[in-house]
């Protein structure tokens, strides 16, 4: 009887193995991100992007919660976000966007900001505008600092400037029941 | 109308596969002698059935039938011809139509060369592979079938093959990989049959060596191609990733070695029974397994098929019959199995089982290196990587002591060997490999502790793999008596040097490779480990299907020509995709690779630029492997034929025979 | 769009800078140890956003900006420690191929070298246990009583020859 015990044990790992590889199946395999979570938001300092003479630090954070949004004009299913957040907007939710810009070889591919700005305007005026403002994090450094990887994503920041959520992904109505809706009472 | 034929063939074929899933192992089990003599036909049928539709889609794919859904999604009008015969196996219910091709293909062969085994171990070993192939040909049939009709809406063109699969080690690495992959399931099921019938003797495993060392060969083979051609293919200079579908055909080459060792244990000493029965499991299994993580999308690999949570559930399903019923046969009936026989501490036996538990335990890193993510996040603890720095460093630990053993195990004797007879073999060889070791670092002027030890292991290899000829022959170097040596003995003998070839390879390119990246514009040179690159321009290509551009480099070292490199970028039209095709100039003692990235706006162009020392050597080690393997088959089924038919003689008529010799 | 002179001064001047920009980045650093410790960087950093590549591997957005950050990292003389803390508290231990020692990824390392320390205590016990089963001539209980020593002799020559 001990001995088949011993011989039973390939079968009891292999169990072991599936019931993982079970779970695995329905469960999504990209990375989850979670470090900026639970985190106060870094420091900063940006520029506006229609008015790069007017610069916001950390302070615009605190006293309220916001929603950080992560877009660019490159970015097509920002382009489909953006009725959706200005629903939200409509509905008391402050939202700021981050504006990440696209290029391959930053050394070689600025585009000039009077057509950015412009670019930027006429996407607004198409989708929706939900953005209190919109900040410029041109060489995507703070983004790297966020933990971005691409757009559109959307943090959760709370009146004590701590990121309480960090969606990749765009923003809907099951992701915000999921995710954000219960920091915000109701909605 | 061929696709409704290749549809009705492999139904058929799953029709015969439940026949044969039956009938013969009811055979055994009763002592019906017709139905045990049914697994021969039935196995003809299996493969006769599989092919028609195998060369149904093939027709579809050449003749341009994108009324197939599996045809408009790989292929394209412009697709030259030759990959339109290779992207029969670019997509997942293709590839999956080769992979139940190669499985009856084994089927038919063991029907054909197995005169000399009894029926009733026939027609287990064919009843077996029934039961695994009725699973198979249900799922492609229902879940994976490439016979699958856009009727009445179908599309013009097709959406073409995949530009990184339109290559030559395209056409060769499936068929070869699927060929190891799928020949394991005969030993596999020669292990089943042997625990159904509750014997198992040293005959067993010379029945199921050949099968098992012709598998190991062409996934050995496979495995090469694969990496070369991700090394040419891919840009990067890279030749393994240790990614997650590499990582799947490693782990059933690793069981597949040692079941090698250990089927030759069983077979000359009939040690090790129940622990090679596991083995066959196992082997088979793993390529089970691989094929699951491959196609159901649970790991991120750029290698991996189109995921799909409903293929997954089958498979798993396919997974827990296959491996789940197989282990708790064995867990029923293994401990049956005796292994009697004495053997000293230092012995040949022991070193066969240090062996198989190093190459057990590699196999367990691989396995966990792979797995353990996807665990991780299950639990909920978050994503982590498991990539190169682990799977190097594990190895870099199990491969001294192997490596040592695969030096003293050929010398030593079974049952007992006493070390100090060895030990001016061993001290000279330690000697031999310490210099050469010395010598090869300082050839390239470094001094890198990973290279020293690498070189170190690949010529103590050789050279103990020299010493034991020398042994076999009596310490005489000459032709006559090399000639004396056993096909097999040459087998195990290039399989070692291949091994150590393969080893010296990994350990110089893996340090004394020197790469670059820079931007250069027309005219310019640049040096690198003593070799001059020169930017000649570009021209523009055009492809059958692609067009682009080609960076034209030209090599000089000390003032003479080398070689002139195309390194290309295409654009392919249909797909949107942009492929690079790196300028390699390959000879034994290095490679010279020029890979094209971007332009830039200033008229430059970004290029990578590598020299790599001894690459070639990994590729061709493993194929020096593969052939020994073959070589060693081809002893095997002389004597086979040879000893079994008088077995068979003394079987069948009770006679005894005469000087039956003492293997 | 009029064509302004502030707008063409901010167009020839970024372009200026652009250039100047090319020159510099290589990707090549001057010093050989710093020039190591890029290299090993870019084939140890996962692009967080890809299908399993490195940072050196991949053409992503994500991963030349990190690969970037790394050169720039390493350049100004961060260790190989500091610029993989650096990513990491950015982008988790997803972003290292190499895994963390935690409780759970523990096993990676017991695993095995418990399953080669079991093996060979199985083996050794099994060998006991036959040692115990065996006569006094060092034989199996099942082999012939009347094997003389030249047998035994014999037997040792046809292994040999046999191996």
């Amino acid at each position: 009887m001990k001995k088949i015990l011993l011989f039973l044990i390939p079968l009891g790992a292999f169990i072991a193995v599936t019931g993982f590889l079970l779970k695995g199946l329905y469960s999504e395999p990209r990375y989850e991100v979670s470090v900026s979570v639970s985190k106060p938001i870094p420091d900063f300092e940006l520029p506006d992007v229609m008015d790069p003479k007017k610069l916001y630090t950390k302070e615009t954070f605190l006293g309220q919660k916001t929603l950080l949004n992560v877009w660019g004009v490159w970015c097509v299913t920002c382009a489909v976000e953006l009725p959706y957040l200005t629903e939200l907007r409509k509905q008391g939710v402050r939202i700021v966007g981050l504006y990440y810009q696209l290029n391959n070889d930053p050394d070689f591919d600025q585009k000039p900001l009077p057509q950015l700005q412009w670019e930027i305007r006429q996407m607004l005026g198409k989708h929706g505008n939900p953005y209190q403002f919109n900040m410029f994090d041109k060489d995507r450094s703070y983004g790297m600092d966020l933990g971005v990887t691409g757009a559109p994503e959307t943090f959760l920041i709370d009146e004590l400037g701590v990121v309480k959520v960090h969606h990749v992904g765009d923003l809907n109505t099951r992701v915000w029941k999921e995710k954000f809706s219960m920091y915000f009472g109701e909605s | 109308m061929i696709a409704e034929l290749g549809h009705f063939s492999l139904v058929l074929a799953l029709l015969v596969s439940m026949l044969m899933s039956i009938y013969p192992l009811w055979g055994a089990h009763t002592g019906n002698q017709m139905y045990m003599a049914m697994a021969r036909p039935l196995s003809v049928g299996l493969f006769l059935f599989t092919a028609i539709a195998f060369a149904c889609l093939t027709y579809s794919f050449v003749t341009d039938d994108f009324t197939l859904s599996y045809v408009a999604h790989n292929s394209n009008s412009l697709l030259p011809i030759q990959y339109k015969y290779t992207a029969v196996w670019g997509g997942h219910e293709g590839s999956f139509l080769l992979w139940v091709l190669m499985f009856s293909g084994w089927t038919f062969a063991v029907s054909l060369f197995s005169k000399a085994i009894p029926q009733e171990m026939v027609a287990r070993v064919l009843g077996i592979l029934g039961v695994v192939a009725v699973g198979f040909y249900l799922f492609i049939i229902i879940a994976s079938n490439p016979f699958e009709s856009l009727l009445p809406f179908y599309p013009v063109d097709g959406r073409d093959l995949n530009p990184l699969l339109q290559d030559i080690g395209m056409i060769i690495h499936p068929p070869m990989l699927y060929m190891g992959y799928v020949g394991f399931s005969v030993a596999f099921a020669f292990a089943l049959a042997a625990l159904l019938s509750g014997q198992l003797d040293s005959v067993w495993a010379r029945w199921a060596r050949p099968w098992t060392q012709a598998a190991w060969a062409f996934l050995s083979i496979g495995i090469a191609l694969g990496s070369w051609w991700a090394y040419y293919e891919l840009g990067w200079g890279g030749w393994w990733f240790w990614d997650p579908v590499e990582n799947a055909s490693f782990m059933p080459w690793l069981i597949g070695t040692a079941l090698l060792h250990s089927l030759a244990v069983t077979e000359k000493r009939k040690l090790f029974k129940s622990w090679t029965i596991l083995l066959a499991i196992a082997a088979f299994s793993l390529s089970l397994l691989g094929t699951f993580l491959v196609r159901s999308g649970i790991l991120i690999s750029v290698h991996s098929f189109a995921s799909d949570p409903e293929r997954g559930l089958f498979i798993l399903a396919l997974l827990v019959t296959v491996i789940g019923g197989s282990l708790l046969l064995y867990g029923l009936r293994a401990s049956q199995l005796k292994s009697v026989g004495r053997y000293g501490l230092v012995s040949r036996e022991v070193m066969l089982f240090g062996n198989n538990v190093l190459l057990s335990a590699a196999t367990l890193v691989v396995l966990l290196g792979t797995l353990l993510p996807l665990v991780h996040k299950e639990l909920g603890m978050g994503s982590i990587s498991i990539g190169e720095p682990f799977f190097n460093q594990m190895f870099t630990v199990l491969i001294v002591p192997f490596a040592f053993l695969m030096g003293v195990g050929p010398l030593s004797r079974w049952k007992k060997q006493n070390l100090v007879d060895l030990r001016n073999q061993l001290v000279m060889a330690f000697i031999i490999a310490i210099l050469g070791a010395l010598a090869i670092n300082y050839s390239y002027d470094s001094l890198a502790t990973i290279t020293l030890l690498g070189s170190f292991l690949s010529i103590w290899i050789a050279v103990s793999t020299i010493f034991e000829i020398l042994q076999r022959t009596g310490n005489q170097f000459s032709l006559s008596s090399l000639g004396k040596l056993s096909r097999s003995h040459w087998g195990m003998v290039l399989g070692h040097l291949g091994f150590a070839i393969s080893i010296m390879g990994i350990a110089v390119t893996s340090h004394f490779t020197t790469e670059m990246e820079v931007r250069m514009s027309e005219g310019e040179t640049v040096a690198l480990s003593g070799y001059n690159f020169t930017f000649k321009g570009i021209v523009s290509i055009e492809g059958q299907n692609y067009s682009g551009h080609a960076g034209i480099v030209d090599i000089h070292k000390d003032g003479d020509f080398v070689s002139s490199l195309r390194a290309e970028k295409r654009f392919y039209s249909v797909q949107r995709s942009t492929m690079t095709e790196a300028g390699i100039d390959s000879n034994l003692s290095r490679d010279l690779f020029v890979a094209l990235g971007e332009q830039l706006k200033d008229g430059s162009w970004a290029l990578r630029l590598y020299v790599k020392p001894l690459v070639t050597w990994i590729w061709i080690g493993a194929f020096i492997m593969a052939f020994g393997a073959f070589l060693s088959m081809a002893d095997k089924r002389y004597r086979l034929s040879k000893f079994a038919t008088r077995k068979k003689a003394v079987l069948d008529n009770n006679a005894v025979p005469q000087g039956v010799p003492q293997q | 769009m009029k064509l302004s002179l502030p707008i063409v001064v901010l167009l020839i001047s970024g372009w200026i800078i652009a250039v100047a920009h090319a020159t510099e980045t290589t990707y090549q650093l001057d010093d050989p140890a710093k020039q190591k410790i890029f290299l090993e960087l870019k084939h140890e950093l996962r692009c967080p956003m890809c299908q399993n590549q490195t940072i050196g591997d991949s053409n992503a957005m994500i991963a030349l900006d990190l690969k970037r950050k790394t050169f720039e990292l390493v350049e100004s003389g961060k260790s190989k420690q500091e610029v993989i803390d650096y990513m990491k508290a950015r982008y988790g231990e997803f972003v290292h191929y190499k895994p963390p020692v935690t409780p759970i990824t523990i096993w990676l390392w017991l695993l095995p070298a418990g399953f080669i320390v079991v093996a060979f205590l199985v083996m050794f016990f099994a060998r006991r246990n036959a040692k115990s089963d065996l006569n006094e001539a060092g034989e199996s209980p099942l082999k012939s009583e009347d094997a003389s020593p030249q047998d035994l002799e014999e037997a040792d020559k046809l292994l040999d020859k046999y191996k």
